[in-house]
């Protein structure tokens, strides 16, 4: 899932034919201070990064004043918000709000259904009230209309405002569909004094699996922002570019480990979980998670490989699949031979591969020719990787 | 007990290279493909088997009544081409594809939901029954029986290609397999494992149920509760991957899509535990899952229909 920043998920609110404050960007306090200016003096600075509870992190910031934004702006600028560093906030017109709501909808858990989520009672604090927040499912064969909606805020309480309510849930519903989106959180969904209803926050995430036929969404969405912690390091930079080259065929999967010394190279999904765990078991310490497969060229098993081995501190290389269906083992053998020929390793350097499907009598002798350690089908997943931990150890590196 | 069907097979999307391959090897192990489709294809043939414009075409075409569909189409033409299956009839769908659209899938699943059609997927290599020698999707690969030979076990694996190791791990221990099922890598799919489960259990060849299991989604969890609830009564013994993932921070996805821990649910620790607190026999290793389902095999446990 990739996520929106808030003033292009807000932008695509108004396309939809929903109410939002007046904004614009920020990336100094200077431009923050005049752009609060424009609004007449009070305005909403916030931290412009890719995730929720902002306020309750303090990056929401209430200025009375322009002056009062520069300072929030320059506080913010630079700071770090969760996982993200601030470098532009986002400069609102400050509106008066007579009741804050919470709405938001989600793709329901393992199941074909939609979820409406919504609360009378929204706002900053609303994580603390989760018992206040309706969770009604939807079925997607039988949408609901306005007035459908409108009776649901009606049974929360919402009288007189829940026909306008209705509409504009109905409107959030559709862009959430039609626009393939996996989040769309709108909190809070602010009543106005003049009965308007105004969309104050919001957050979106759209399907990346969707993002080649949502142009205008894909141009704004991070993608990947929803999975990382920290931003890419060098070597993962270098695992994106290679399976940026769609000249050539099968997937890659990298992520690097703050320490250990056995070079992971293993495919695919399930396996690699299993053997990453085998070698921890074992006593191991993998330097990386890596996941390939998708019948890869000679030349990416070849990139991936190099990689692998260029981390620092890497020491030896387990290289493991399942049975393959489809993935050549020879073209795996010769993309990795090559790699370890090329990489220039201090000895010793424990390498075993245990690779069995298709063409492995070939990738048999590929591996060995190379004196590499292979075994096949006979050894269990498992019994390789403490065949890896083992030589390890012979060789004094465990 | 046919748990794959017993009709005709059709393949959407047969003349794209992957489906090629799995047209040919499945013709080769002798499964009744009967028909492939691609719109503005028809009169081609793929693998000896003729190719049609559409469903209804292939099933108007064809003499043998045809129950099931392999979807193996680009993932933005899964929703129309599955759409296309449930209006000709078809009762089983397997969606090879990976990479589909969220939305998609939930219009799909729910439209085949509503017409109680069976869908396996997205994101899967398939399943196979060993001994009518039926296989939808490219699980085995070339050479099916090398990893599957006909038997009392059955498989649920969120890995494709795990799917194809614990069938080779059984072989190699001497043991055969009932139906084996890659339910999938993505986290909304047709059949998860409590679903599978109930219909593998279903077949009396199937003694006893081997799941591999993965980090994130709710699914071995509500397997287990279905094994608490007394709805899956056969042993399940079960090798959950992925204990590492729970060291690093949340919200990373390992190997397939559905692979991501985010707050208490999803991590490995906790289905190992529901599903040993629900009756099943939960291993660390293949070694110890071979020996386990040899053990209880050998106890003579025996499935009630059998």
């Amino acid at each position: 899932m990739a996520r929106v920043l808030e003033d292009d998920a807000k932008r695509l609110l108004a396309s939809a034919g929903l109410r939002v404050p007046e904004f614009e960007r920020a990336s100094s306090a200077e431009a923050a201070c005049s752009i609060a200016s424009s609004f007449g003096g009070r305005a909403v600075v916030k931290a412009l990064v890719p995730t929720g509870r902002r306020g309750k992190a303090g990056a929401v910031r209430l200025c009375a004043a322009s002056l009062e934004a520069e300072v929030a702006a320059s506080e913010l600028i630079g700071s770090v918000v969760g996982p993200y560093p601030v470098d532009m906030v986002l400069v609102e017109e400050w509106v008066d709000i007579e009741r804050e709501l919470y709405l938001a909808f989600e793709i329901a858990r393992g199941r074909p259904e939609y979820t409406l989520l919504m609360s009378a009672d929204g706002g900053v604090e609303i994580e603390s009230r989760p018992e206040s927040v309706s969770r009604v499912p939807l079925d997607p064969i039988q949408l609901p209309s306005e007035s459908d909606l409108a009776q649901l805020w009606d049974h929360l309480g919402l009288g007189a405002l829940s026909l306008e309510l209705g509409r504009v849930t109905h409107a959030a519903l559709r862009l959430f569909i039609e626009r393939d989106l996996t989040l769309l959180e709108i909190n809070p969904l602010s009543v106005l004094p003049d009965g308007n209803v105004s969309c104050v926050g919001a957050l979106m995430a759209i399907d990346d699996n969707a993002l080649a036929r949502q142009p205008d969404v894909a141009k704004v969405a991070i993608e990947g922002s929803e999975r990382a912690w920290r931003p890419e390091t060098v070597l993962e930079e270098r695992v994106t570019s290679i399976n940026a080259d769609t000249s050539q065929r099968g997937s890659a999967r990298y992520l690097e480990l703050e320490n250990g010394n056995i070079g992971f190279l293993c495919g695919g999904g399930g396996a690699s979980l299993l053997l990453f765990d085998a070698l921890v078991a074992a006593g191991g310490s993998p330097a990386n998670y890596s996941e390939f497969g998708g019948n890869p060229t000679e030349q990416r098993v070849y990139d991936l490989t190099r990689v692998v081995l260029d981390k620092r501190g890497v020491q030896g290389l387990f290289v493991g699949h399942n049975l393959t269906n489809n993935t050549q083992v020879d073209v795996v053998a010769a993309g990795i031979t090559r790699a370890l020929q090329d990489a220039a390793l201090a000895e010793p350097f424990p390498v075993i591969a245990r690779e069995a499907g298709l063409h492995d009598k070939e990738g048999r002798r590929i591996f060995e020719e190379a004196n590499v350690t292979y075994v096949g089908e006979e050894t269990t997943l498992n019994a390789a990787a403490d065949a890896m931990v083992d030589a390890m150890r012979k060789a004094g590196l465990v | 007990m046919s748990v794959l069907g017993t009709g005709g097979v059709i393949i959407q999307g047969i003349t794209g290279r992957e489906a090629r391959m799995v047209a040919e090897h499945s013709v080769t192990y002798g499964t009744p493909l009967v028909a492939g489709v691609t719109p503005g294809k028809e009169g081609e043939s793929v693998a000896g088997v003729p190719v049609f414009n559409s469903v209804t075409d292939a099933m108007g075409g064809i003499e043998t009544e045809i129950d099931t569909s392999l979807i193996s189409v680009p993932p933005f033409a899964v929703l129309a081409a599955g759409r296309e299956a449930l209006r000709a009839g078809i009762r089983r769908l397997v969606v090879a594809t990976e990479g589909v659209p969220r939305h998609d899938m939930v219009k799909l699943l729910a439209e085949a939901r509503a017409q109680d059609v069976a869908v396996i997927g997205p994101n899967s290599v398939g399943a196979i029954t060993p001994s009518t020698c039926r296989k939808i999707g490219a699980i085995g690969g070339d050479r099916p029986e090398r990893a599957f030979v006909p038997g009392h076990v059955g498989i649920i694996s969120r890995s494709g290609g795990m799917t194809a190791e614990i069938g080779l791990t059984l072989r190699r221990a001497g043991l055969g397999v009932s139906t084996a099922i890659s339910v999938g890598g993505d986290d909304l799919i047709g059949l998860p494992p409590e679903k599978a489960a109930l219909l593998l259990q279903s077949d009396p060849c199937t003694h006893i149920i081997c799941l591999f299991g993965e980090p994130g989604t709710p699914f071995e969890e509500e397997l287990a509760q279905a094994m608490l609830a007394g709805h899956v009564t056969v042993p399940v013994v079960a090798l959950i991957a992925g204990a590492f993932t729970e060291t690093l921070p949340e919200g990373t996805a390992f190997g397939h899509a559905a692979a991501i821990i985010a707050g208490s649910s999803g991590r490995p620790s906790i289905k190992r535990r529901v599903l040993a607190d629900a009756g099943g026999h939960v291993v660390d290793t293949l070694d110890e899952l071979a020996g386990i389902v040899t053990a209880l095999l050998k106890d003579g446990y025996t499935h009630a229909g059998d």
